[in-house]
């Protein structure tokens, strides 16, 4: 069987999806020691030859799938410390991973999140078919909100598909089936699942299709680990082998209030411009 | 017998508990396994009883008119049939086969069990102690007397029952005594227990962690939303369907739901279980 990593990368005008990937892509191929697949757009790989990262993404990705741009083009504000901006964002084709992955077994992970551990390899054999994170834990541990537990106030709970491991089979297709019915319904499905349909999350249209998928009940075990998790407002302090520093910021006064020095943890950044601004000491190790 | 269900109701101006206690026997027959479907009805109204479509559910039908409300449960160890009894609130619906929970019960010989754990509808552990003041406040352990395990020749089950019947008979006393923290207004079933098991120092013996029996709980208050909620039924739909089998909300239900608005059980949905009854 074989094992791989699955990377989406489709770059928008504000954030360097490309660069985080291949950040993204080369820890994960270090620490979990199996190849590494990016799948992106054209104009996405032209500016990684632009941008003079294409020889690294070659050595980073066994393969560069291209496939059409999604035309679902969400936009919300991300934060970088305490700057803001909205910013537009192209990650509605998820569902599309299981026609596109070259693995028997695949992890897929988003661009912004960082494997320093093997701890991800532990689900490598196990023969539940399917496993996505079904929480996220704050790195401070007080800054999560109840919309970040469940996907609406009376309704199921919010898995984080930032991590989602899958065998390629019948069962595993009728999930993702599920899931492009449900990103192609979503109003529909805001409806019955009563969320806010502003924009769309792969976060929800996942966590809908799991509810489904596990006969409407919520199933104890047979998870992904938690996905910890570093918001927007922190910053990435510096970069080292086995792991990150990271400026923790206080959601009260706003500022960096302390700094946590993350050594051999797996962590998702939504501070894309953070990644950003250290990739070059990570590409460095390429 | 070896085990049965036992169900204790008495007539009542504003609520049928018959046709709560009808329904819920009828979905005993439905989905648990012979040996284990039993249903033994305690009342003080047996001719109501030979009123119902299928009264056949009840496989006993016991005259007792000296109690009224929930007190009659204070004598369920004398009021059983079974030698080994479970005493359920009347309120209550199965879904599915729970008779490797009785069997469980019944193979440790198992004297006496009240679960201290219920869950929301979304399957989580109940946290909440917004109806539990008198439990939190006095320290007394968290007892849910809804399924209540006892087997009849047990001395310990004896002496807890023999202790709650003095309770409720001499509720002033008791609430002076052991619940001046938090006195509520009556001691109910769930309160004199805990105070028995806690005034015999049995509590660790009559309630463990056990995974099961899993029994959702549908008071408002303690469903983890995040505002106050006057019923579970404002805010999430009540889906029960031909196959007798229950949503709420998003949320199938596969375990034993205490559903406590009683208006729940419509003519409707006994016609949907006797029509699944009779085909069976």
């Amino acid at each position: 069987m074989k094992k791989g990593v699955v990377i989406f990368a489709h770059n928008s005008r504000e954030v360097d999806y490309a660069l985080t990937s291949v950040v993204s892509g080369f820890l994960a191929k270090k620490n979990l020691e199996v190849p590494v697949t990016l799948i992106s757009d054209t104009s996405t790989v032209e500016w990684m030859d632009k941008s003079n990262i294409y020889d690294k993404a070659l050595r980073v990705f066994e393969n560069i799938i291209e496939v059409d741009r999604p035309v679902y083009e969400n936009s919300r504000v991300l934060h970088d410390g305490i700057n803001s901006k909205t910013v537009p964002f192209i990650n509605a084709n998820r569902s599309d991973v299981w026609k596109l992955t070259p693995y028997d077994r695949t992890l897929m992970i988003d661009s912004d999140f960082l494997i320093f551990s093997k701890e991800l390899s532990e689900f490598w054999d196990s023969d539940v078919d399917l496993m996505i994170s079904p929480a996220m834990r704050d790195l401070r541990g007080d800054r999560i909100g109840y919309h970040d537990i469940w996907v609406s106030d009376e309704g199921i709970p919010l898995y984080w598909a930032t991590t989602v491991m899958f065998t390629k089979n019948s069962k595993t297709r009728l999930f993702f089936d599920l899931v492009s019915f449900i990103k192609k319904n979503y109003s529909l499905f805001s409806e019955i699942y009563r969320f806010r349909n502003t924009i769309y999350r792969n976060d929800i249209s996942f966590s809908i299709a799991k509810h489904i998928f596990d006969g409407y009940e919520f199933i104890q075990n047979n998870h992904l680990p938690e996905v910890l998790t570093a918001q927007d407002k922190d910053l990435i302090h510096s970069f080292y082998d086995s792991g990150l520093r990271i400026l923790l910021s206080d959601p009260i006064s706003e500022s960096a209030s302390s700094i946590v020095n993350l050594k051999g943890r797996d962590i998702h950044l939504m501070n894309k411009e953070s990644i950003v601004r250290i990739s070059q000491d990570i590409l460095e190790k390429i | 017998m070896k085990f049965g269900y036992l169900l204790v109701i008495a007539k009542n101006k504003k609520i049928d508990y018959l046709r709560l206690a009808y329904a819920l026997a009828l979905s005993i027959k439905i989905t648990q396994k012979p040996g284990y479907d039993k249903v033994a009805l305690v009342t003080d109204d047996t001719e109501s009883v030979k009123q119902l479509r299928s009264p056949w559910v009840f496989d006993r039908v016991i005259e007792w008119n000296e109690k009224q409300f929930w007190d009659g449960r204070s004598w369920m160890d004398e009021l059983t049939p079974w030698k080994n009894t479970i005493c359920l609130d009347s309120d209550m619906l199965f879904f599915r086969d729970y008779s490797h929970w009785v069997e469980y019960f019944l193979k440790s010989e198992t004297e006496l069990f009240v679960p201290s754990t219920v869950y929301t509808y979304r399957g989580n552990t109940v946290v909440d102690d917004y109806y539990r003041k008198a439990f939190v406040f006095n320290d007394l352990p968290n007892l849910y007397s809804m399924y209540t395990y006892f087997k009849s020749d047990s001395e310990l089950s004896r002496s807890f029952f023999k202790l709650n019947r003095h309770i409720v008979s001499n509720q002033d006393e008791f609430k002076n005594l052991y619940l001046q923290k938090h006195k509520p207004k009556i001691i109910g079933t769930d309160e004199s227990f805990a105070l028995s098991s806690k005034i015999l120092g049995i509590q660790d013996e009559i309630t463990y962690q056990l995974d099961f029996p899993k029994i959702v709980h549908l008071k408002p208050m303690i469903q983890r939303w995040p505002w106050p909620a006057d019923t579970v039924s404002d805010h999430v739909g009540f889906y029960f369907d031909l196959m007798g089998q229950l949503k709420i909300g998003n949320f199938q239900q596969q375990n034993i739901v205490h559903y406590n608005e009683k208006t729940f059980i419509t003519e409707e949905i006994v016609s949907i279980l006797e029509n699944i009854i009779w085909k069976k």
